[in-house]
């Protein structure tokens, strides 16, 4: 385990951290405020849009496109966002570097999960286009997500993707442990090695990769210790908790229901951290419908909130756990 | 053993140390004042550099997004200045009192009392001078960066932040005040 500085107290902070500190302060300040928002509200095209943005931090940004359209908008302000932060990763010293890359892990597995998912669904889909749609900060090179489509679904598929592609990726290692855990897995008898692997869906490969990073990026941010472990636990948790409720509400209608695969199959996807470990993962376990699931997230209130909330049926619970997502992330500046 | 005198007991030759207050006498007074010459000067440097790179760093950053503050905030750095040219004013009022040790066949006659006082009034000014200057200078480095990330959200904190600084610089002019009358009275007698 690589051993990492401390960041520094009040005297010592701005050695290597104060620029970028300076520079992130001035980024936030950057960001669109009420009376923007209300503006933007009032337009009817989107030059209009483009024209009411001039004054703020975006006025530039669709400076050069003639035809404005909101693939082509999204398109310029990840743009924007992208250059921002590469940067801010250029000026950070370490451990800030490590912990700005740790962000983009998250991305990296996104993009992954796309091509592999779309590979398997429709193996003439066109490579370049999927590229494309790719998140930008999840950046790996070219070579490697092209060749990620040319594998096949099948146990030697997939250690062969791993030997040959991912394995100089950063999130290789969280690949590799997963190919690990399935093979010790399947070794306590299920089934043959072959036949589990084959009828892997890609879900559960990304929610291993998810959980496997998470713990990762929160034992990174326990070791830098002091408010970052602080805060940053506490957002990973949330994050933990809202992959573990997803897991279990999106269980509810397939074979990961049975009682006999609830303990084997399911209990393994949830991750080990986050408010609802150790406890409420035993209890989630075992749940086989929403009313079950509902009286475990009474003794949690915040989840309990967002529950009723998907209950009511006026939230969907993805948008409701990203508004609670937003509100502490906002927390921590 | 017998006898109960420690040096008795241990040693019985002239040029033994009688224990803990030979590190005083002994030490010449020569050594103490340049001693202290190094300390003025080098503490308040250490003070100042390290008050220069705090707020340095945070007006590099804070002015890429705010360039308005570019020219303003460079009073927090013209503050941190101010406190090594005190070391020096110090290292240079000091060196003023020095003066030639005596001949070797003039110890006996050399005053050795008035060095003495001289010596320790030097080596003491010194080391006051220079620790407050680097308590000063590290102060007045951490309110300037304050300063300017406060100025970049919002110009008019800047002139009462700057308060702020003045107060914090104060503590190096207290520090060569302070050192300055002490120095005043150390005077080496001149050389026999």
């Amino acid at each position: 385990m690589v051993v990492y500085s401390k960041p520094g107290g009040i005297a010592t902070f701005n050695i290597a951290d104060g620029f970028v500190e300076a520079l992130v302060r001035g980024l936030r300040l950057g960001f669109l405020k009420d009376m923007d928002y209300r503006a933007i509200h009032q337009c009817e095209t989107l030059a209009d849009v483009r024209l009411n943005l001039q004054e703020t931090d975006y006025g530039n940004f669709l400076a050069e496109v003639n035809q404005v359209s909101p693939s082509i908008v999204r398109e310029k302000a990840l743009e924007k966002l992208v250059s921002e932060f590469e940067y801010l990763r250029a000026s950070a010293d370490q451990p800030l570097a490590q912990f700005l890359d740790y962000i983009t892990y998250d991305y990296m597995i996104d993009n992954v999960m796309l091509i592999l998912k779309a590979t398997l669904n429709n193996p003439n889909t066109n490579i370049v286009e999927l590229v494309k749609q790719a998140h930008p900060l999840g950046q790996f090179e070219d070579s490697v997500l092209k060749s990620i489509c040319a594998f096949e679904n099948s146990p030697k598929g997939y250690a062969e993707l791993y030997q040959s592609v991912l394995i100089d990726t950063p999130i290789g290692k969280y690949f590799a442990r997963f190919l690990q855990e399935e093979s010790t897995r399947s070794a306590h008898g299920a089934s043959e090695v072959q036949s589990l692997l084959e009828e892997m869906p890609t879900t559960k490969l990304e929610n291993m990769l998810r959980k496997l990073y998470l713990e990762d990026f929160a034992a990174f941010c326990e070791e830098l210790g002091g408010e970052t472990a602080e805060i940053m636990v506490d957002i990973i948790k949330s994050r933990a908790d809202a992959a573990a409720i997803n897991i279990t509400l999106n269980s509810f209608g397939t074979p990961l229901n049975d009682d006999n695969l609830r303990s084997t199959e399911r209990k393994p996807l949830y991750p080990s951290l986050g408010y609802l470990y150790p406890e409420g993962i035993e209890k989630l376990a075992l749940v086989s419908d929403e009313a079950a699931l509902a009286s475990i997230l009474r003794t949690y209130s915040v989840y309990q909130t967002i529950f009723e909330r998907h209950q009511r049926g006026d939230k969907t619970i993805d948008d409701a756990f990203y508004e609670r997502e937003v509100e502490i992330n906002e927390l921590a500046f | 053993m017998v006898g109960t005198n420690l040096t008795q007991v241990l040693c019985d030759s002239d040029f033994c140390n009688t224990g803990w207050p030979t590190i005083l006498t002994h030490l010449s007074p020569f050594g103490w004042a340049s001693m202290g010459i190094a300390f003025t000067l080098s503490l308040s440097i250490v003070g100042a550099a390290w008050g220069i790179f705090v707020t340095g760093s945070s007006i590099m950053g804070a002015a890429i997004k705010a360039p308005r503050i570019r020219s303003k905030n460079l009073v927090s750095v013209i503050f941190c200045e101010a406190t090594a040219i005190y070391g020096v004013i110090m290292a240079i009022i000091l060196m003023g009192k020095m003066e030639d040790p005596p001949a070797s066949d003039k110890i006996e006659v050399y005053e050795w009392t008035t060095a003495y006082f001289a010596g320790y009034a030097l080596f003491t000014a010194g080391i006051g001078v220079g620790l407050t200057n680097l308590a000063s200078g590290v102060s007045v480095g951490i309110a300037g960066s304050s300063c300017a990330l406060a100025d970049a959200q919002n110009g008019s904190l800047f002139v009462k932040i700057l308060i702020v600084e003045i107060f914090a610089s104060a503590l190096g002019i207290f520090g060569i005040i302070v050192g300055i009358i002490q120095s005043n009275m150390a005077a080496f007698p001149t050389p026999p």
